[in-house]
Parts: C-alpha cells; structure tokens; sequence
C-alpha cells in the first residue's frame, strides 16, 4: 500500500494521546478541585481555647471552650464572617466552621446559639442528653436531660472513627425556636454542654434532625459535608 | 498498483464536492457545539419554567442533559438520512460512499462514519479513555486507603469518586471487546462487506460518546453518593447529580442495544457463503450470545432508571417507602440487570481469547460445540441467579435456597469453559507470543475470582462476606483479572489487523509481568481486608485493616504503572511499529485472509468457506488452495450485490 | 503462497515405552503437578480463614468459617486440575526458539474434543455442587431454626449510627450491643431513612436495615468477647462512620448491665420505676 496512511496515522495517534492524557488528567482535576478537598470554612479549624484546669470526678483535667452556631440559612454571617462562603444560601449550616479541634482528656465546654426552627426527630432517642458530663445540657440557663422530640432544631451528635475511641460517644439536642419562622430573625436558644474528649483521632459529628430534602429529610444540607456534619479533631 | 483498464479501489472513488450533503459540515465540533448548545437551551427553558417547589433542580438537570445528548446526535449528524426519508428524499450512492468515509482521510475519525472499521476504532479510542479515567479515579481511591482515616478526599468526593470509578468501570467492560472488535472483526470473521445497519452502528458510537460527559458532570452536580448501584432509597435522596448518572445510563443503554442488534443481525444474515453456524468462528458466537444477554438486560436498567426520574422529579412513589414504596423494587431490577450483564462483560472476552489459545497452541478448540453450549447454559442460567446480590437484604428469605441453587450451577457451564481451555493447550504448540501470555494469565486469575464467587454463593458464608471488601476483591479478580485481561488478549490479537502494525512484545512482556504482579497483590491485598470484615465504599476504616489496604494500594500503583507502560506499548507501536503483514499469527479465519489495512468493503473477492478456522494440524480441503490474484472487481458490478449493507 | 497454506504438522510426541513409569508420562507428571497444588491449597485452606477470620463469637460464626475451609478444599483439587494442565501445557509443548519469530511452530495434533473427557468434566463438576448445596441448604436450614427462649433485639439504622433497643427492657434503647452468651439473638432491623447494612461482624451474620419494613437474622452467641457493629451497605456521606460496639457477655453480666446501663438511659420516672421494682 502506499505510504499515505502510515504518515497519516502519526498525527491522529498523537491527537489522541494527547485526548486521552487531557482527558484523564482533566477528570482527576475536576474531581479533586471541585470536590475532594474537604469542606473548610475560611474560618478554618476553630481550636478550643484553654481556660486552665478543672477537677471532674477526681481527676483534674485540662478545660477548653469552643462556640459554633446553627443557623436557618447559610445566607447570613456571624461576626462578620459568611457562614457557609460558596455553598448554597439557602440550606440551614453550622456556622462560622464545622471543624473543631480539642486536646485530648480534656474537659470541653461548648457554648451554641440554636436560631432555626424545626419539628420532630425521625428517631426521638436523640432527644435526650447523652455523653456530656452528667448527662445534662443547660438550655437557656436550665439544666436539662432531654428535650421534646418533637420540638427539635438541630443536633449535635460526635462519635469516633472507625477504630478511635469506640466508647466515645456525644448527642446534644438543640431545641427549636418557637413559631414557624425560617428566617434569621435574631431569636436564639442557648444551649451550653461540657463533655470529656477522648483519644487522639479524627471525630465525626453529624446533625440527625432531617432539616435536610427529600428521603427522610437527610437530603441536600444534611447529605454535604459542610453544612450539618463536620469533624471533631482531638490532638 | 492500478493499469489504465482496471478499476480503482472503492475507497479511492472521487466522489464529487456535494456528496454527502450536510454531512459535509459535520463532525465532532459540531455535535458538541450542537450539545452544548441544546443543553443550554433545555437548561435555560427548564429553569425559567418548570423551577417549582417540587421540580427543582433535578428536572433542570435531567432536561440539561437530554438535551445535551439529543444536541450531539442532531450536531453529528445522525438523524440526517431520517429527516430526508421523512421528507421524501433519499441519500445518493455517492453521500452513503461519502458517508461510508470515502474521501476524507483521518477526518472521517472524527465524523459519523458508517465504515464498521472506522466505528470500531473510535470505540477503541473511547475504551481507553473511559478506562483512563476510571483507572484514575480507582487510584485515587486506593491513595484516600493507604492510611485509615486520611484527609486526602473528603467522605462526599470519595463516594462520588467510587460511584463514576464503577460506573465508568461498567461502561468500558462492556463495551471493550464488542466495540472494538465486535465491531471492526466480528463482520470480516463472518465474510461480510459491513455490518447489517451501518448507520445504527455510527449512532451506537455517538451515544456511547454522549453518555459519558453527563457521567463526568455528576461531580460538579453534588456527586453521586450512592455507589454505581445507587440502591434507592440513598439514591433517590441524592443530590442532583443522580439525574446526570440516570441519563447517562439512559444514553449507554440505547447504545449497546442497537448494538447488540447489529451484531447479532449480521451474523445471521450477513455470513458469506459456505459459512454455516458450525464454521462460525467461537469469538462470533461469544459476541452473539454475549449481545442476546445484553437485550434482556438492560431494559430492566432503562426501566429502573426512568422510575428512579420520576421519583426523584415528579414524585412518584416506587422506591421510597414512606409514601408506599420499596427499595427492593429497585434492587430487584436493579440486580435482574445487574447479574447477567457481568456475563455480557464476560462472554465476549473470553471467546476472543478462546481464538487466541487456538491460534497460539496451534491446535483446533477442543469440544468446540460443547462450549458453544456452555455459553448459552451460561446466560440462560445467568437470568435466574440475580438475588444472589439479595441473600442478605431480607427481601424474601424462602428464596436464598432458589436462588443458591441456580447459582451454584452456572459453576457447570463456567468449568466447560476450562476444559476448552486447558484441552486445547493439552499438546499444542504452545507458541509464546505476547497475546498467549494474556490467555495464560486469565487461566490463573478466572480460577481465583471464580472460586471465590462460590463461596459468596453460599448462603451462611454470604451471611459474612456480604458488602465487605472480599466481594469486591472477588468482582476485581473475574472482570479485571479474567474479563480485562481476556480482552487485553484480544487486543495484542488484533492489533497487527486493526492498526497495520506489530506490537512491540519487549515492551509488552514488561507491562505483562507488572500488570500480572499487581493483580495478585492488589486483590490479595483485598481479600485479606474482607476476610477481616472490612466493609465496602468506606472512605475511613478501623485501623485494624491497615495492612492489609497498604498492601492492596502498593499493589494497585504496581497494576497502575503496569497499564501505563503497557498504553506506552500501543502507542509507540501504533505510531512507529513494524509494518504488520495480512496474516501475521498464520491463523485461519477470514479476518487474516484480507489484507492490511483492510479495503473499505473487507473482500475484494467474495470469499467462498470451506471448513471452520480451526483446522490446524489437518489437510487443507481441495480448492479454493491458493490465495486469488489480487484483482478488484469494479464497483456495482453484479457480483458485489450480494450481501450489501442495508 | 501456497507455502503459506501448508500444514506443517510437528514431529508426532514420542510414545512412552509400554513399561514407562506413570511418573515419566505426561499424565504422571500432571498427577504430582496436581497432588502438590493440592495440598497447597488445602493448607491455605485450613492456614488462611483460621488466621485472617476475626475470631467468632457465634455459631454461624464458627459455621462461616468451616464453610470457607470446606469450599477451599473442595476447590483446591479442581484448580490445582487446570493449573496443573494449563502450566504443564506451557512447560512441556512450549516451542523453543519461537518466541521472536514471525514463523508459526508446526501445528499441534488435531484434537477436537474427547466426548469421554467432557462427560467425565460435567459428572464431577455437577458431583461437586450438589455437595456444596447439600452442605449449604442444611447449613441454611439450621440457621432458620427457631429456637426457644431467645432474646428479641431490635435494631434501628439511621444516618449514620446504631441503636438498639430491646424490648423486654421497657425503653431502654442503646448505642452498645450487649448480649447475653449461649442465647439465641433474634435481631428485628429497620431504618429511619435508607438502607443500611446490620453487620455484628463477628456473629457471622447480617441483614439489611429497610425503611418501612422489619427484616429478621438471628445469631446463636457460643464465646465471650467483643465485637463491632458496621454497616455493610452503602447508606451515604458517614457510611464509614457507622459503627457501633457490641460484647457478648456472661448471662448474669448482661442482667447487671440492662438494669444498670439502661438506667442512666431512662426518663426520670423510668428511673423511678426501675429502682422501685429492683
């Protein structure tokens, strides 16, 4: 045969490698650009502060503080901080991060403002106080073992990953604000809890009120690391 | 070599400057512009009107993106003849020459050729590059397991980059020895000009090629979550990205099964003379039956997919079980598909690679109709085994014995395909060339995957093993290890045929040994993070399995540079080879009878069979003995009607 | 050209002397080839699940793993068959000096088929799957069993944890699993939401949680010792982190720990019931 189609193929194998490379590359870029990092706020990671020590069941332990918020919407800012920067304003969000880091065996006290509405929990034993020092929370100044299940907000429920610290164990309910109202009106319940952290390792903590869409209400928010879920690290 | 009296070859035809018509003007860059294009339009429409509280987003993307697929057909060209015929025109000789790829060089690689040679080198080109991306994302995968709680991919990107790894994983299996061989070969084996519908075949290949960006975007759509089974009700509670992952598999359905269609079509109609169903070549039979599986299939995949839209977008209430529903609904027809189409990957490697142990052992395959047999006894067994996938779900536990049963069965007709195996090779000539070592190495690697399907057949063991990494490692073993490796046979086959050139076999043999290499510790690896009681699709793991995923992503960059090395094999060889002669493993069936690269229309003299291609080792029958003068005969004379494309 | 076309067959195998020893015949060779396989793999059979196993903490358990060590043996024999010929294959009729070659050894022998052979294939593989159903559906049989004086646990799966309540503990609804030992559990799963997986792994036994519906499994615990709860079915963001731990414990442990740990668990007045009736 003549020459021709050898000396025409050199092109077209070349075209497609590079296809095929561009191709490869480009999908791993997408994918980790948009998607692979893990969601941080600008904020960052909140580190605890320390605020010296503390005597809990005879054992003297270091005390730290952490303060996160629940909001209705990720459309507003707390401290002139965006809640949830390039996410979708509409969703309600943990804010201003969902990352949070403590020491090890520490006492940590959290102090949250709860500002959304909601409704009933899919599975009310979440309703009640669990892991925190007495099993108790103090929610606007009473202490509290459990809330209605039917009058939930959001949650704040922390255990260990596979592997770390299985005993470890955390779920706070944050009650509803009264009334229907989804906007960010300024109305906010406290809720302040302590608990003793556990191992070193990485915590995941997760929202398991259904403020989210669809099945169960565990769609969108509730299904995007970011908005209702985070990470607990305990160095 | 032409005289002033003969005739030129077809593909040297002049054809005039308005042959061809529109198609003339339409190539790759107008289909994407085309599905870009009607994407935006069903994009902009949907969101300006159909934005309401219970359509939202997912009847946005679901109209983007059938829009984006019926843009690139309209943009490519393939609904061209159907708009004439609707208006009462018809394509001249000339524009089906044209469309044919007459005239156009390389360019017509580009286009919507009905060449079935041209077809079976663009899915050659889109298998390797759905198994790049999909071999990328599984290293990925493997680099977030070296350590058990690692940073590298976040827990959304992880499940979205496990579920497009299975999907795009899915998508090239299938498709990887039919398209391209299937294609280019399966015609030429049966001595016919193409195939029976070139035209469908184009269309088959565009929408393989409209479905895979749809599958791409679902991880700047929230990402698919669900894994590529995407069991409702997780997937009917996913992000808007399921409606991407639900066209595209809307899209690829349509695309295998015209298809499948065309090969089974031209096999029963379109064989030359002489050649009856006992001298059909085995890797034409494993295409047939392979693609007859396909056809019960994957409408249940289509159905599945249409109500899992419809949930999701308007509604309805099939799979969610607060309003009514059920998950095993899904799962059921989910599985009804999901089962037989690990043998439609399955069965068109194998008997290719069944003519490779023939043609490399020099030896005729042993009990030929026997495993003709087992095929058949393999998908139709393969039918009534799908709640294998359901033993722990307790959909309907009286069942599980059923259906052990049934699968425990299709062991029968699997050992048959050993047998021709390791009877053809029993005293052969074992002749070592680069696609004997692939036969070879499929022998071990099938043993292993499918050994260890019997123990997930076993109801009690399944009771452990299920959803744990012991399964994937086993589906890993039987598709990549039996299926791939099978189909990479085929390919160093086939290779000398498809692209004029001989496969560089040092180069070869090293990407042979790597890749060997890295099954076995990659998918060991595995095995031992199953048998521990590791779970699948998990992005975080006790560190209890820490060495065993070390071992597993140690072997999986081994397997990795492997391909590689074995991708820089093919190119180098396609682009600077030797020259590869007409018959370059002296085999016997028809596809090395013609020469290479093959002239459009396969034969330049109708070919007339007298024995099955397996007679090594046997007298050759009386005439036809030698090989015809190689005199064209002109175009449209008589004796080239018979056996036309339609 | 015609050359092309002829058949070159090789030089016919020697025939082994009427007296050969059956270890210089092929079919000899491939018997050691076979015995030594074997035996290799009935080691790894009874070697590896041993070792790789968690250890179990249930009947079924201890049922898993001698399935795994019989269907390893059963299948060593067949595989070490065919790897047994398919090596022997490429080491004795390997062509030598062909390696590079463009030109084709001579043919092989035109063997086409051994009806014998293939008959003998189907009888022995079809013999070997109705011992493995044989052994499966008993298998199967007894883990249906109902037994008397079993304990109900009811398991709920929701994104992304576990809990477990049992019902003859009034309220009492749990993140740990604990059971008694030498009882039979019966577990009733659900789901709040989508499908999980209930895998107490080291039972040897799971059953998918689905939302709406109750599906049943059901353990014999034979061993004291802990053991992890995961979730083997993909159910979305925190898959990973669904995990949950369990123990099996002696009878009179398990009494202590209902009323103590479930106690602290109750409503005030649960707890006021409990310590008035205890």
């Amino acid at each position: 045969m003549s020459e021709k189609p050898g000396r025409e193929r050199k092109p077209k194998a070349l075209g497609i490698i590079l296809t095929f490379v561009a191709v490869a590359i480009g999908v791993a870029v997408v994918a980790i650009l948009f998607h692979a990092q893990t969601y941080t706020s600008p904020v960052g990671t909140q580190v605890a502060k320390s605020v010296g020590t503390v005597t809990v069941n005879g054992q003297t332990l270091q005390h730290v503080t952490l303060a996160f918020n629940t909001y209705p919407d990720a459309s507003g800012s707390v401290d002139g901080q965006a809640i949830h920067p390039g996410g979708n304003p509409s969703w309600p969000s943990y804010g201003p991060t969902n990352q949070f880091q403590v020491p090890a065996h520490a006492l940590v006290t959290v102090t949250m403002r709860q500002y959304d509405s909601g409704g009933s929990l899919n599975n009310p034993w979440f309703a009640t106080v669990r892991g925190t020092v007495g099993s108790v929370a103090r929610i606007n100044g009473r202490l509290v073992h459990a809330v209605n299940p039917n009058n939930v907000g959001h949650t704040f429920t922390v255990r260990g990953a596979p592997g770390t610290d299985p005993g470890f164990f955390v779920n706070v309910p944050l009650p509803a604000v009264p009334g229907n109202n989804q906007s960010d009106n300024g109305q906010y319940e406290t809720v302040i809890f302590s608990f003793v952290s556990g191992s070193q390792g990485v915590y995941g903590w997760n929202c398991e009120y259904p403020c989210g869409t669809s099945v169960a209400g565990f769609g969108g928010p509730m299904s995007a690391f970011g908005y209702m879920s985070g990470f607990l690290h305990v160095v | 070599m032409t005289t002033a009296a003969a005739p030129a070859l077809l593909e040297d035809t002049q054809l005039s400057s308005r042959a061809g018509g529109l198609y003339r003007h339409q190539n790759i860059v107008t289909g994407l512009i085309g599905g870009i294009g009607l994407g935006a339009i069903g994009w902009a429409l949907s969101h300006q009107f159909l934005q309401g509280s219970n359509w939202g987003t997912d009847m946005v993307v679901t109209v983007t993106m059938a829009g984006w697929v019926i843009g690139l057909l309209l943009g490519i060209g393939a609904f061209n003849a159907p708009v004439l015929w609707m208006l009462g025109h018809d394509q001249t000789h000339e524009d089906e020459l044209y469309l044919a790829g007459v005239g156009q060089g390389p360019r017509r690689y580009w286009k919507f050729c009905t060449d079935h040679k041209v077809v079976g080198v663009q899915y050659l080109i889109a298998v390797f590059t759905i198994f790049g991306v999909g071999g990328t994302l599984a290293m990925m995968i493997r680099t977030q397991l070296v350590s058990a709680h690692s940073s590298f991919l976040g827990a959304n990107a992880y499940n979205a980059i496990v579920s497009v790894h299975g999907m795009a994983m899915i998508v090239a299996t299938i498709i990887m020895v039919t398209g391209p061989f299937g294609n280019f070969i399966v015609p030429i084996m049966v001595g016919a000009k193409d195939m029976a519908f070139p035209r469908l075949n184009a269309l088959s290949f565009w929408l393989l090629f409209a479905a895979v960006p749809p599958l791409l975007a679902t991880f700047v759509l929230g990402g698919v979550d669900a894994g590529w089974t995407t069991y409702a009700p997780l997937s009917v509670q996913a992000p808007p990205a399921m409606d991407a992952f639900a066209i595209t598999i809307l899209t690829f359905a349509v695309s295998v099964t015209l298809s499948g269609i065309n090969i089974i079509v031209t096999v029963l109609t379109m064989r030359a003379e002489g050649m009856t169903l006992n001298r059909l070549p085995i890797f034409t039979w494993g295409a047939v039956i392979g693609s007859a599986l396909g056809l019960y299939a994957m409408p249940a995949f289509m159905v599945g997919m249409v109500m899992m839209i419809t949930d999701r977008v308007t509604g309805t209430s099939f799979f969610v079980a607060a309003v009514g529903g059920s998950g095993w609904l899904w799962e059921n027809i989910f599985w009804i598909m999901g089962h037989p189409e690990v043998y439609v990957i399955l069965i068109p490697p194998v008997a290719a690679m069944l003519e490779v142990v023939s043609t490399f052992a020099r030896k005729p395959i042993f009990a030929y109709k026997v495993t003709v047999g087992a095929f058949i006894a393999i998908i139709a067994l393969s039918i009534m085994v799908w709640a294998h996938h359901m033993f722990t779900t307790g959909w309907a536990p009286d069942l599980n014995g059923p259906f052990m049963l049934t699968t425990e069965l299709i062991s029968i007709p699997t050992g048959i395909i050993f047998l021709c195996v390791i009877g053809t090779l029993w005293r052969g000539s074992i002749w070592t060339r680069l696609p004997m070592y692939w036969a070879y190495l499929f022998l071990w690697n099938f043993i292993i995957g499918g050994v260890t399907g019997i123990y997930l057949s076993d109801v009690p063991a399944d009771n452990y093993f299920h959803g744990d990494m012991f399964v994937t490692a086993h589906f890993h073993y039987t598709l990549l290890g039996g299926a791939m490796i099978a189909a990479v046979a085929a390919f160093c086959y086939w290779f000398p045929k498809v692209s004029g050139r001989m496969l560089n076999e040092r180069i070869g043999k090293v990407a042979f040994w790597m890749v060997a290499i890295g099954i076995q510790i990659t998918y060991f690896g595995m095995f031992w993070e199953g048998f521990e009681g590791m779970p699948r699709r998990v992005a975080y793991y006790d560190p209890i399995f820490l060495h065993a995923n070390q071992m597993a992503t140690v072997g999986a960059y081994l397997l990795m540079a492997g391909f590689v090395v074995l991708l820089y094999a093919i190119i180098h060889s396609w682009v600077h080879g030797r020259p590869a002669p007409a018959n370059p493993w002296h085999a016997k069936s028809l596809e090395w009878m013609v020469p290479t690269p093959v002239p459009l229309e396969n034969f330049l003299v109708e070919p007339v069979v007298t024995a099955d291609p397996y007679g090594y080792g046997e007298p050759e029958p009386a005439a036809p003995a030698a090989e015809p003068e190689r005199e064209p005969v002109p175009v449209g004379s008589a004796e080239t009607t018979a056996g036309e494309p339609v | 050209m015609s050359s092309d076309l002829a058949v070159k067959t090789r030089e016919p195998d020697p025939l082994p002397p009427e007296k050969a020893p059956f270890f210089s015949r092929p079919s000899g060779k491939i018997f050691l080839i076979w015995l030594a396989m074997t035996v290799v793999g009935v080691l790894i059979g009874f070697y590896a699940p041993h070792h790789l196993l968690p250890t179990m903490l249930s009947v079924e358990g201890r049922a898993v793993w001698a399935t795994v060590v019989l269907l390893t043996v059963l299948a060593a024999p067949v595989a070490a068959f065919v790897y047994g010929v398919g090596f022997y294959s490429l080491v004795a009729w390997r062509q030598r000096g062909y390696g590079q070659s463009d030109e084709p050894p001579p043919d092989g022998p035109p063997l086409r088929g051994n009806s014998g052979l293939t008959i003998l294939w189907l009888v022995v593989s079809g013999v070997l799957v109705v011992v493995m159903l044989v052994w499966g559906l008993a298998e199967l049989a007894s883990e249906n069993a109902t037994h008397p004086n079993s304990l109900q646990v009811d398991v709920t799966g929701q994104q992304w944890l576990w809990t477990f309540s049992y019902p003859g503990a009034g309220n009492l609804e749990t993140r740990s699993l604990v059971l008694p030992d030498n009882r039979t559990i019966v577990f009733h799963v659900t789901s709040e939401d989508v499908t999980h997986g209930f895998w107490p792994v080291e039972l040897g036994v799971q059953v998918d949680a689905n939302p709406n519906v109750v599906t049943t499994i059901q353990a014999t615990t034979n061993k004291l010792g802990a053991f992890t709860v995961r979730c083997s079915q993909l159910c979305g963001l925190y898959h990973s982190f669904m995990y949950a731990s369990g123990a099996v414990v002696t009878p009179q442990a398990f009494a202590v720990w209902l009323h103590a740990h479930g106690a602290s668990a109750l409503t005030a007045s649960d707890v006021a019931r409990v310590s008035s009736s205890s």
